[in-house]
């Protein structure tokens, strides 16, 4: 059955990339702006985190091993990019069935389509940012060139991850619209969770003196060791290591499946519970 | 497709379809946590054992009072919803015409549109770019072509919906109620389009309150009745029937 939809899925492919352009050539339509905004928005961020966390928390990443990139707004980017596509394809994906429910119960179409294009349109979004922070990177003495095709691997991964958890969660709003709620509460907990806007060795102080368990626990986290692959790629300009690569690509590959699984088993009753 | 003769373009095999009534509207995990897990509904059959073929290059029509599960049969028929027994047989490439203009994106342009609503209802965008002309032509709206849709008048918007869907060429097409809306030359058009169809061996199943519509355009008619199966046959037979129980109903 998984099997048979996914050839569904191939067969009407063409029909995901008009929905993702309709995504991205609708969202920043009547702005004066318009696509500028999918950088203006990453650059406040940044402002904001490097005034708190750099000049006030004075938060101190190692320097970039080989790169020697040891600027924190830099260093900041390359975590936080990937997390911010992160939380846009989760909040988006989970709306993506409730809010496309007039198209549902009028035509059928393989509804994975809807939280796939959600992937597929931010994942353009994501990759200009990563543009304009290899320009920025190789401007402040970084080499990150040779190591874009391991990053468009790695956003592959992260895509994956990414939309796993958007399509699961996207079956349960349908059933629970509370979802969205929780996750746009969840989310940020998950950030600082996440060794994003501080560097690891901190949590690695703390464990040291409370417990190794905090450690332990605390690298359960799949986003933990995605970061630290890209940060490896583009800030230190280096080979991730393999537990975090293997970590990355694992927890990635389950929470796909998983999604998927529970997502075409579930499509097909979505017209009626909507 | 066995067990089906090859002019047979849909065949409806004792389908019936069900939809839980919950007691409590609010579907919050809340209330699901203080039910622990025992769910209180009903099922209601708004679909009851309901059979019937429809043979390739004719016009099928549904009638029958509010309420009497039309638009879920149609909705069945057209993958949207499941049955929940019984079995339906699609003989080709079918498309569906529940509400004209879903899918519609207000920001964007007529021209995209076309092509996004082209892609839902399952063209490749070879298909459309062939067709474009002949649908703008269609709907009438060329001067607006390049506007924003929600700019448009309604009676735009639907008859921009309309050109897409009629040129989409499906084997069986389904449509429900669609032929309500426009003004009186596009309904003539429309209705042109729809005889060309069937013309050209395509099978159409459409829902309609308009009686005289349905006796002009239909070959056969199947009668619901509270989501069972009263009457089937030929058109007059059947749309007789079915007036007179009205008739005798309001008197």
């Amino acid at each position: 059955m998984a099997a048979s939809y996914a050839r569904e899925l191939i067969a009407t492919r063409e029909l995901l990339l008009n929905l993702t352009m309709r995504e991205v050539k609708g969202q920043y339509r009547r702005t004066a702006l318009g696509q500028l905004w999918s950088i203006i928005n990453p650059l406040a961020t940044m402002l904001v985190y490097t005034l708190v966390f750099a000049f006030i928390f004075r938060a101190e990443p190692p320097p970039g091993d080989p790169s020697g990139l040891d600027l924190y707004p830099l260093w900041l980017m390359c975590g936080l990019l990937p997390w911010m596509y992160v939380t846009r394809v989760i909040t988006g994906g989970v709306a993506s069935i409730t809010n496309n429910a007039g198209l549902i119960t009028k035509v059928y179409f393989p509804r994975m389509h809807l939280p796939l294009s959600v992937a597929l349109s931010t994942g353009i979004t994501f990759g200009v940012e990563l543009g304009v922070l290899t320009i920025a990177l190789w401007i402040f003495g970084g080499f990150p060139l040779p190591w874009l095709p391991l990053v468009v691997q790695a956003m592959g991964v992260l895509a994956m991850f990414a939309t796993g958890i958007a399509m699961l969660l996207a079956i349960l709003n349908v059933h629970f619209r509370d979802t969205q709620h929780f996750v746009s509460i969840l989310l940020p907990m998950w950030m600082f969770l996440t060794p994003i806007i501080y560097p690891i060795s901190l949590v690695e102080d703390a464990a040291a003196r409370a417990g190794e368990w905090i450690l332990q626990v605390y690298q359960l986290n799949p986003m933990l060791h995605i970061v630290e692959v890209f940060r490896a790629l583009l800030y230190d300009n280096r080979l991730p290591g393999a537990v975090e690569s293997l970590a990355a690509i694992g927890s990635a590959s389950v929470v796909f499946a998983v999604g998927y699984l529970v997502f075409s088993r579930h499509e097909r009753r979505l017209a009626e519970l909507l | 497709m066995s067990g089906v003769a090859d002019d047979t373009a849909v065949v409806v095999d004792q389908v019936s379809k069900k939809f839980r009534l919950f007691h409590e509207r609010n579907q919050t995990l809340k209330s699901a946590v203080m039910r622990r897990r025992r769910i209180v509904a009903d099922d209601f059959w708004a679909v009851r054992n309901v059979s019937f073929e429809v043979p390739q290059g004719e016009t099928f029509g549904l009638i029958g009072r509010n309420g009497s599960s039309k638009s879920t049969l149609l909705k069945t028929l057209a993958r949207i919803y499941v049955p929940d027994e019984g079995r339906v047989v699609m003989n080709g490439r079918v498309s569906s015409m529940l509400e004209v203009g879903s899918g519609f994106h207000p920001e964007l342009s007529g021209r995209e549109n076309i092509f996004l609503n082209g892609s839902i209802l399952g063209l490749t965008r070879k298909q459309v770019t062939a067709r474009f002309d002949e649908i703008v032509d269609f709907s009438g709206v060329e001067t607006f072509i390049d506007q924003p849709v929600k700019n448009y008048s309604s009676g735009m918007y639907v008859r921009l919906g309309v050109a897409v869907a009629v040129h989409t060429d499906p084997d069986i097409l389904i449509v429900d109620e669609i032929l309500s809306v426009g003004d009186g030359a596009f309904i003539e058009k429309s209705r042109k389009k729809f005889l060309e169809f069937t013309g050209q061996g395509r099978t159409i199943i459409l829902v309609s309150h308009s009686l005289p519509q349905v006796r002009e355009m239909c070959h056969q008619v199947a009668w619901l009745d509270g989501g069972r199966l009263r009457a089937v046959g030929p058109t007059d037979e059947v749309v007789a029937a079915y007036g007179a129980s009205i008739e005798a109903e309001s008197s």
